[in-house]
């Protein structure tokens, strides 16, 4: 199963390896700082997981990806058990029906470690697929539907962070396996006309008011244009080079909201400043890129997609996450990967490094013919 | 195998963007407006305690409490902090037996308007309530305790007219002076008002560092950059009025409405400034409550109006002091040139009487005074005529305020003009014969009849009534109040001094008005005033219509220390009525001074 041979370690990839340690030092770090004054349970916590998440990490790396794939629906399948699972046995947290609890001490949150299954799913699906024209509606009712099937069951816990990543993801890969214009087309108008009774009929007050929020934060400032106000001035004040480690003052008296998990990135923009956000973001986007590097030269469409949709995996999370922080976007429970406290997100992210480094080990230039963009 | 490198530059291209946006955002927002979400921040995180400064005391002359203060202990909540309303209010309505919803409705009311405005929710409470609240302070955020400063009165509802009272801070007080503390107090009439720049002093604060729920946080990690400001107490005002003549003058007023006031004639030091009726400036200081306060200003009489700077009283024979002057200077009577009183004075078809009945016969300006008689003023007034009148009645300080600085009026110098600007109409000579005996449109205040007494005593000079001495700064420092005079009556020392002599003889000669103002051993000078409040052949028992008593003095004749004046509402004859009160004060005066002097050599 996994196969021990020099040539591996010679490739492995040191470089992106190094990268995810370095950030899961720089979590604990700011989680600490964080938290420390609630007791050193979160602390504690989310070491054990970044412990297990590079346990899994090297023994993903090591596995060699022509079983994943041939495994991939089964572990899809696999996790959306768990999702039909978490629906009924789950423990509901703050209107969410979203974790599982194992023994006394942890929690899964089924709906985060769905995203890989869903990615290999899709991946696998394209792997099989004929080449060559761009897809059409029809051609797409498949890898919609892998992405729909568990999208389903993650909005009715309900979250809708993880639902719109998950969209996000699989839209990403659908879109860079590349789509008839018109359904492009298509498409936007079907959002657009679905927006209108979504709004009415679909979004739940919270759901709409933290979007008019976001439109107009000094309208409600107390209750829920409060976040983003907070985190707006918590990155600010940090100034360029931050109030010090354990000292920043949005962050120790609590005026951050949900600062151990969503807004971890405001602690690290406050005690840090422009320079600590700067090389946060940095790291993230060398990682991305690194990625997106190891898909170019993957041997196989399956390696490359995979890889493409741990990248999008990624980007959308940062994107969608650091702008709700810092006052781009609407406020939504997306988790910052590696940054923010959490032992399934922790374990996603994690496995997707793994699994693009198990890839990048067995590098060989990609074959078949070349294929214009159209 | 399809090749994706140019989907993959593509995605990157995307990549870049995204993060150049994220960056630049970052750098906005950190870089940029760094400084202003700094100071958002400190703001999030630092309390403002305001340490109230304890105002100034107010001391007569010798230094004796006249207004005090003592502490109070007042519960507030500051909205912004109080997570929990439903159980603070219950919590403290259990130790100020108030309802529950009350209190919580107060809070929420109070809540909606502004969130970082405390709450007034009790004031002044009790060591036992204090104890309760401060036991559970800490597990209810937003309850915070201050040490207020409450107003005392030693003397109680002695010199309340002229002290003033205060009252809680209003918008038009924030407005004209923005650094009030708009839960506090403020001076709203009186000395407490003039002078309420240096008796507040200066409140000052102290930073807290408190946490999202408006706990406080003791840790050293953000005390470093908080700033605390002392309290400046505020200056003690040293007050020219000795309270023990105070306390004299509203004895001998008693249940009378009036005004007794007693000032020094070479310096204008106000010693006595007695008003009758008054109010009781204890009911002022926690802010009064409205049924008190409707009480006060819709009382017939006036409690609020102080009869011895606000009152406007036609001054009748007390005047004539002025009419003399002026004729003296303006020669158009010699002193000792007789004229005839028949009792009466005819000006055309219009007959003036005289008080007394049967005349006073032939009258020189001195006889004239010590008997008071009408006719010769109505005589003497016809001979002036109006604006030279008027000229003299401005030298001697009536129709302008006198400086006191507290509340005073004006009164009246009627003049042409001024009759044709109030009523539109032309002056006619009958009112100059009227003004005469300072009836007619003549109005004054009783301070104003002092200051022209102090005048006449000193030699000349109009004084500027002087209420404060000092004030003196927390650090012992001193400042003095020295008002300069208002002017130099322009009239001979030799008419002055024939004037005094009148006045002593009104008070000790045969035929004067005034000898019920003798004192043995001293000699008094003084006029008596009879004014008239309807016409003379208007006959009524009621007390509305009766005269004012007026009596004007000052003492000792020969070396004039003091001026007193006396005016009883209504009282009737000044001679029978004013003048044994205005001895009384004098008597006083003289032997508080002995009393001092025996003192002092001890």
């Amino acid at each position: 199963m996994i196969m021990f041979d020099r040539r591996l370690l010679q490739s492995f990839g040191w470089s992106l390896f190094l990268m995810t340690l370095a950030f899961t030092a720089l979590s604990l770090m700011n989680l600490y700082s964080a938290s420390y004054q609630t007791g050193l349970g979160y602390f504690k916590k989310q070491a054990m997981w970044v412990c297990i998440g590079i346990f899994a990490m090297i023994v993903v790396s090591f596995i060699n990806n022509k079983l994943i794939k041939q495994y991939a629906l089964y572990i899809y399948g696999f996790s959306l058990l768990l999702l039909l699972f978490v629906l009924v046995f789950g423990k509901e947290v703050s209107g969410s029906q979203s974790w599982i609890t194992i023994g006394s001490f942890a929690t899964i949150q089924p709906s985060e470690l769905a995203k890989i299954p869903i990615i290999l799913a899709i991946a696998r699906f394209y792997d099989n697929d004929y080449e060559g024209v761009p897809y059409g509606l029809l051609d797409l009712i498949k890898p919609v539907l892998l992405t729909a099937l568990p999208l389903g069951l993650v909005m009715l816990q309900p979250d809708l962070g993880t639902s719109l990543t998950m969209i996000l993801i699989s839209g990403s890969m659908i879109l860079f396996m590349g789509v008839e214009r018109k359904l492009i087309f298509l498409v936007l108008a079907v959002v657009i006309g679905f927006s209108y009774p979504a709004w009415h009929f679909f979004l739940k007050p919270y759901q709409k008011d933290r979007i008019k929020t976001f439109l107009e934060p000094s309208k409600d400032p107390l209750d829920s244009g409060y976040n983003a106000i907070q985190s707006r001035i918590a990155v600010g004040s940090g100034r360029l080079m931050g109030k010090g480690f354990m000292s920043g003052s949005q962050t120790q008296l609590r005026f951050i909201p949900a600062q151990q998990t969503d807004f971890a990135f405001s602690v690290l923009a406050e005690e840090w400043g422009f320079m600590g956000g700067f090389m946060a973001l940095l790291l993230y986007f060398m990682i991305i890129l690194w990625i997106l590097d190891t898909a170019s030269r993957a041997k196989d469409k399956f390696s490359v997609l995979t890889c493409f949709g741990i990248a999008a995996m990624y980007f959308w999370h940062v994107v969608v996450n650091v702008g709700m922080v810092i006052g781009l976007l609407p406020i939504a429970g997306v988790p910052l990967m590696l940054l923010s406290y959490g032992g399934s997100s922790t374990l996603t992210a994690l496995i997707g490094i793994g699994i693009v480094l198990g890839i990048r080990m067995r590098k060989f230039p990609i074959q078949g013919p070349a294929v214009e963009l159209r | 195998m399809q090749d994706f490198r140019n989907r993959l530059v593509i995605a990157t291209v995307i990549l870049g963007i995204a993060f150049l946006g994220l960056v630049s955002r970052l750098w906005f927002l950190q870089v940029l407006k760094g400084d202003e979400f700094e100071a958002f921040s400190r703001d999030n995180r630092i309390r403002i305690e305001r340490v109230p400064a304890s105002r100034g005391r107010i001391l007569d002359r010798y230094g004796r409490e006249l207004v005090v203060n003592r502490p109070s202990f007042d519960v507030y909540v500051l909205p912004k902090d109080a997570s929990d309303v439903s159980a603070l209010s219950v919590n403290l309505s259990r130790v100020l037996s108030e309802d529950p919803k009350k209190i919580e409705q107060k809070i929420k009311l109070a809540s909606k308007k502004n969130r970082f405005k405390p709450v007034l929710l009790a004031q002044d409470i009790d060591r036992d309530q204090l104890a309760y609240i401060e036991a559970r302070r800490s597990s209810l955020p937003g309850l915070t305790i201050e040490v207020n400063n409450l107003r005392q009165y030693p003397h109680g509802l002695l010199g309340a007219s002229f002290l003033g009272y205060i009252g809680k801070v209003s918008e038009a007080d924030l407005l004209a002076t923005p650094e009030l503390n708009s839960n506090g107090l403020v001076g709203k009439t009186g000395v407490e008002k003039t002078w309420e720049g240096s008796l507040r002093g200066q409140d000052g604060f102290l930073q807290k560092v408190t946490d999202a729920l408006g706990r406080e946080v003791n840790s050293n990690l953000f005390q470093k950059d908080l700033v605390n400001r002392q309290s400046v107490p505020g200056n003690d005002v040293v007050m020219s009025i000795d309270i023990d003549l105070q306390k004299a003058a509203e004895d001998v007023l008693g249940e009378e409405f009036g005004a007794i006031i007693a000032v020094n004639v070479r310096n204008g030091e106000v010693l006595a400034l007695a008003s009758k009726p008054s109010f009781d400036p204890a009911d002022f200081v926690k802010g009064i409550d409205s049924k008190t306060w409707s009480k006060l200003i819709n009382d017939k009489d006036f409690p609020l109006v102080s009869r011895a700077t606000q009152g406007l009283y036609a001054p009748g024979s007390v005047f004539k002091m002025v009419p003399s002057a002026a004729a003296m200077k303006e020669g158009v009577i010699h002193p000792d040139t007789l004229v005839h009183c028949p009792g009466y004075y005819r000006l055309g078809s219009h007959v003036y009487r005289c008080w007394k009945k049967g005349g006073h016969g032939w009258m020189n300006m001195r006889e004239a005074i010590v008997q008071s008689c009408d006719v010769y003023f109505y005589r003497l007034a016809e001979k002036l005529g109006i604006d030279r009148m008027s000229r003299y009645m401005n030298f001697f300080g009536f129709g302008s305020p006198t400086g006191i600085g507290i509340e005073e009026r004006a009164g009246v110098a009627p003049s042409r003009e001024w009759k044709l600007e109030k009523f539109k109409k032309p002056w006619y000579k009958g009112e100059t014969i009227v003004s005469g005996i300072g009836q007619g449109y003549v109005s004054v205040t009783p301070l104003q009849i002092a200051m022209m007494t102090a005048a006449i005593a000193n030699d000349g000079t109009l004084l500027t009534p002087n209420l404060v001495i000092k004030e003196v700064a927390f650090s012992g420092q001193t400042r003095m109040n020295i008002l300069p005079p208002r002017g130099e009556l322009p009239v001979g020392k030799d008419a002055l001094a024939l004037i005094r002599d009148a006045m002593t003889g009104v008070v000790n000669g045969p035929g004067g008005t005034g000898r019920g103002a003798r004192i043995e051993n001293i000699s008094v000078a003084g006029k008596t005033g009879t004014a008239q409040v309807v016409s003379l052949d208007f006959q009524s028992s009621d007390k509305a219509h009766k005269d004012h008593a007026w009596f004007t003095s000052f003492a000792p004749s020969e070396a004039p220390e003091i001026a007193v004046t006396v005016l009883v509402e209504h009282g009737g004859k000044g001679g029978a009525v004013a003048a044994p009160l205005a001895k009384k004060i004098i008597e006083t005066y003289f032997h508080l001074k002995k009393e001092r002097k025996a003192n002092d050599n001890v």
